[in-house]
């Protein structure tokens, strides 16, 4: 909380300091900014989402920029992973005259950056903080773009449902609102719809030892049926390491998170494990053109979702440059945002439009077979099972 | 001459405690250094080891330079110093005490057992003593060990400060008598003391040292007969 | 009862990890009257030395054996770059040193590796259970028992037989004395750094067993647990390091496997006050660093 205050605080500096330049300019110019953590423990997604973001920008230069006269300058700025940082960052980029912010992937470090661009009016999006919360507090001028958490627990519930589990344990950690909201999401459709959750266990992120986690599963009777975590790395492999070691064989399901190649390393203990993601490559389709395009690009695959979902955030501003007709204004780009409506992206197609800035967008189903992912399904939940953020 | 100071200039801070001490021991000799309380007496042995901030003058030892030499180095010489107040690794035991003592090269490390031997024959308080803890040992016992764990590394020149420090008189005689006796055995000794009288007794010659400088020089004869050693105390302490 | 048991081998198993890296610290304090906090790094270039070995088509077996030798290198070479320059200057500055060293390793691993966690595999016959006097006991908790007891072992073994043993135990006591003895000063320290670099190592190898992975701030965490347990048994005391990570371990196990689930989000803080608690009772740890007897 009184990290929010001080945000405030700054935020309304800024609006003092940066009166007039970002008032619509005739330019062919589109300046995005991007307040990523190149560095800290927010790295590995913020360093793929500068690729994604590259990537997008450069095609989109090498046709002309965007209606074939808007080019596009990035300008990354690295946040270390700090709130306080991100917002100083921030500040600087304003004051650069960008016209487009992007944030780094945690929540608060979002926030504050979508604070400090808003009270220069203008729109951020944030790549791939999750939390559907985020845009609510940020303000009217901060988009989300990822797979939302509520939007992964529901996906989740109702397939535990479909398989016909009906006692599931839930692993929290309260450490982030994505290891603690994801699993409460679900068990929040899950019992709504019939299931049953006795069991919660907490974890603390890091700590690596879950023994006494696994011997208490072992206690439980009666045994639940699945067990479903947003744990990640590396939490998440040595959860399941010791779960297995120990004997138990109950399905796991899980999260985005875990989504990497750690986990496919895993080898037999990971087979099985059903985990829900922004896509799946199906053969042809976008997220498979758009990976060739990163080897191509980068000669190497991607080694994970995020350059996908920041080459989706290049794309829902392209779009909203069009919808605008090239004004840059602020105000215009937000409501342009806010009304896009099956936006074709690298993960599927993106929808604002009636969403409160949190997008309507695919969720897919994937599921771990001999050390490999295999696609389950893709399912958009109906807006009606979404549990309010 | 087997090590020369000249000129010695040692400083901590503000506080100058030696000023231009120039001194000298000769092979085969026991030189006795007196003086006070504070006068300087422990920083000269501390500095001819690099353990003290020497900060002007020189230390040679048998020709050669070693004022600027690392103390591992000057031991390796074959130049070492009992400390004051003994200082044996408490937590080792006696014998790891004078192992270590044999720890500053291969051939000594070979010859280890021989001269652990040797001690225990030359102090045979230590004898049965071997696997106790040096910290659990008598204040006499524990100067012994000292003693024992510098000559461990063969040297040819010892530099004693202040061994009859809060030990009964019986103790201070025996260990007078070692002294001694490593003098027969021919090593040097530059001897640190407060007992003027049982120092005078056994050394060649001597110096006093007042408020860090030579105050007083000469063969012990010389300065037991002038009766200056006594004033010159007087006058400062 | 055979759940607690099995609580009480999880405990060990734990405990003696953190043991392992309580004492990698006490080493070099004890020496330099230093806290290494690049400490946990030297576990991250055990991982990365695995990752890179087994890409390059190393055997696993050999892979482990370089990813342990990496690391006690790289802690000597750490100690002559960044803390023997500054050795006649103050605890104070050489500690920044160490946190400086940590920050320049982070970014070294996140620029030039990878900021994304890089795979590497635990032999599969870890993943297994074995039944020992009727307990099912993971493989990865028997081994980890097994390593910590060895290596305590061959530890002390050096310490009290070898002279480079004996002269470190000196210099943890004396340092001015140890040097008067003839003995390289500069020998002692890249000693004590080399054990700890080698115990870091071990630790590393039963870490990433159990974590699958490697990224650029695997070592955070560890080296602050360490930290902790080295505090709680005694700072720069052997003994102590490890009674202090064994307790660590057991307040951690017990604290998860007892306390009311309500309660399991106050456990950290629960956790940190019963250490600050035997802190109070016992202010220079459970097993103080004995000072001289004289
Ligand atoms: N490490 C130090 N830092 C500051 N001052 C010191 C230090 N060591 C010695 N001194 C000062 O230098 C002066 C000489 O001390 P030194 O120990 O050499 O005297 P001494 O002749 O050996 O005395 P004593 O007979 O009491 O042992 C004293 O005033 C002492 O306070
Ligand atoms: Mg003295």
């Amino acid at each position: 909380m009184i990290r929010f205050r001080t945000v405030s605080i700054l935020a309304t500096a800024a609006a003092v300091a940066s009166m007039g330049p970002t008032a619509a300019s005739a330019q062919d110019v589109l300046k995005i900014g991007f307040a990523g953590a190149l560095t800290g423990y927010l790295a590995p997604y913020d360093q793929p989402t500068q690729q994604g973001l590259e990537l997008a920008i450069d095609e989109i230069n090498k046709a002309g920029g965007i209606d074939g006269k808007i080019k596009i300058e990035l300008t990354t700025r690295d946040v270390r992973s700090e709130t306080a940082q991100s917002a100083v960052v921030a500040q600087e980029l304003v004051d650069m005259g960008i016209n487009v912010m992007i944030a780094p992937c945690d929540v608060d470090p979002a926030v504050a950056v979508g604070q400090i661009a808003q009270a220069a009016n203008i729109p951020t999006i944030a790549p791939c903080a999750s939390t559907p919360t985020l845009p609510g507090i940020a303000g009217p001028f901060t988009f989300a773009n990822y797979t939302a958490d509520n939007l992964q627990g529901t996906v989740l519930a109702d397939f535990a449902l479909e398989q016909g589990y009906k006692n599931a344990l839930i692993l929290i950690s309260r450490d982030t609102p994505y290891t603690e909201k994801l699993p409460l999401y679900f068990k929040q459709v899950f019992e709504a719809k019939g299931g049953q959750v006795p069991a919660t266990l907490e974890f603390k992120m890091g700590q690596q030892d879950f023994s006494a986690e696994v011997t208490r599963i072992k206690e439980l009777n009666p045994a639940p049926d699945v067990i479903m975590t947003a744990a990640y790395e590396p939490d998440f492999p040595a959860f399941i390491k010791q779960l297995r070691s120990s004997g138990i064989n109950t399905p796991v399901l899980g999260s985005d998170g875990i989504d990497s190649p750690t986990t496919l390393a895993l080898g037999e203990i990971a087979e099985g494990v059903v985990f829900t993601n922004a896509g799946f490559p199906s053969e042809g389709g976008p997220l498979a053109k758009f990976n060739a395009a990163f080897t191509a690009h980068f000669g190497e695959e991607p080694t994970s979702v995020y350059p996908a979902t920041a080459y989706d955030v290049i794309k829902s501003i392209e779009a909203a440059v069009k919808a605008t007709g090239g004004n840059l204004d602020g105000q215009a780009l937000r409501d342009a945002i806010d009304n896009l409506e099956n936006v074709p992206v690298a993960t599927g197609t993106l929808t604002y439009k009636g969403r409160e800035r949190v997008p309507l967008r695919v969720v897919a189903l994937n599921r771990i077979v001999a050390g490999e992912k295999t696609h389950v399904a893709d399912v958009t939940p109906k807006a009606a099972d979404v549990p309010a953020p | 001459m087997l090590l020369e100071v000249r000129d010695l200039d040692v400083r901590y801070g503000a506080v100058h405690a030696v000023r231009g001490v120039s001194l000298a021991v000769e092979q085969g000799e026991i030189v006795a250094l007196l003086g006070p309380n504070g006068a300087g007496k422990s920083s000269i042995l501390n500095a001819c080891l690099g353990l003290a901030p020497r900060s002007g003058g020189s230390v040679t030892f048998n020709g050669a330079p070693i004022s600027r030499l690392p103390t591992e180095i000057i031991v390796r010489r074959g130049l070492t110093l009992t400390p004051e107040g003994r200082r044996v690794f408490p937590h080792l035991t006696v014998m790891e005490n004078l192992k270590i003592g044999a720890a500053a090269n291969a051939k000594l490390r070979r010859e280890t057992a021989g001269r652990v031997e040797e001690m225990l024959a030359l102090f045979p308080a230590l004898t049965d003593r071997r696997t106790q803890l040096a910290g659990t040992l008598s204040g006499g016992e524990q100067q012994m060990l000292a003693i024992a764990r510098s000559l461990m590394s063969a040297p040819q020149a010892l530099l004693l400060d202040e061994p009859s420090l809060g030990l009964a008189p019986n103790i201070v005689d025996q260990i007078f008598d070692l002294i001694a006796e490593l003098k027969r055995r021919g090593v040097t000794i530059l001897l640190v003391e407060q007992n003027v009288e049982l120092s005078l007794a056994i050394a060649d010659r001597g110096y006093l040292l007042a408020s860090g400088r030579i105050a007083l020089a000469g063969t012990t004869a010389e300065l037991k007969s002038t009766g200056r050693l006594e004033r010159a105390y007087l006058g400062i302490a | 009862m055979d759940l607690f048991l099995q609580q009480v081998v999880n405990a060990l198993s734990l405990g003696g990890t953190y043991a392992l890296l309580a004492l990698g610290l006490a080493v070099v304090f004890s020496v330099l009257g230093l806290i290494n906090f690049a400490h946990g790094e030297l576990m991250t270039l055990t991982g990365y030395a695995i990752f890179f070995a087994l890409a390059a088509g190393l055997p696993y077996p050999v892979a482990l054996v370089l990813g342990v030798l990496v690391a006690t290198a790289s802690a000597v070479v750490m100690e002559r770059v960044a803390f023997r320059p500054l050795r006649n200057s103050n605890a104070t500055v050489m500690l920044l040193s160490s946190f400086a060293v940590a920050a320049m390793l982070h970014v070294l691993f996140q620029n030039l590796i990878s900021a994304r966690p890089k795979a590497i595999p635990a032999p599969q016959f870890l993943m297994r259970n074995v039944e020992v006097l009727g307990l099912q006991i993971g493989a990865v908790q028997l081994v980890s028992i097994a390593v910590t007891a060895i290596s305590l072992l061959g530890l002390t073994l050096f310490l009290r037989r070898s002279t480079l043993g004996i002269a470190t135990r000196a210099a943890a006591s004396d340092f001015n004395i140890t040097r008067l003895m003839g003995i390289n000063a500069n020998l002692v320290i890249s000693t004590a750094f080399a054990i700890s670099g080698l115990l870091a190592g071990i630790a590393a190898l039963l870490w990433l067993f159990q974590r699958g992975s490697v990224d650029p701030l695997m070592g955070f965490l560890p080296v602050l647990k360490a930290f902790i347990a080295a505090v709680l048994g005694g700072l720069g005391s052997l003994s102590g390091a490890v009674v202090g990570g064994l307790l660590l371990g057991f307040i951690e196990v017990g604290l998860r496997a007892y306390l009311p689930d309500g309660m399991q989000a106050y456990r950290e803080a629960i956790g940190l006050t019963i250490v600050i608690a035997v802190l109070f009772f016992y202010p220079s740890g459970l097993v103080p660093r004995r000072e001289a007897v004289r």
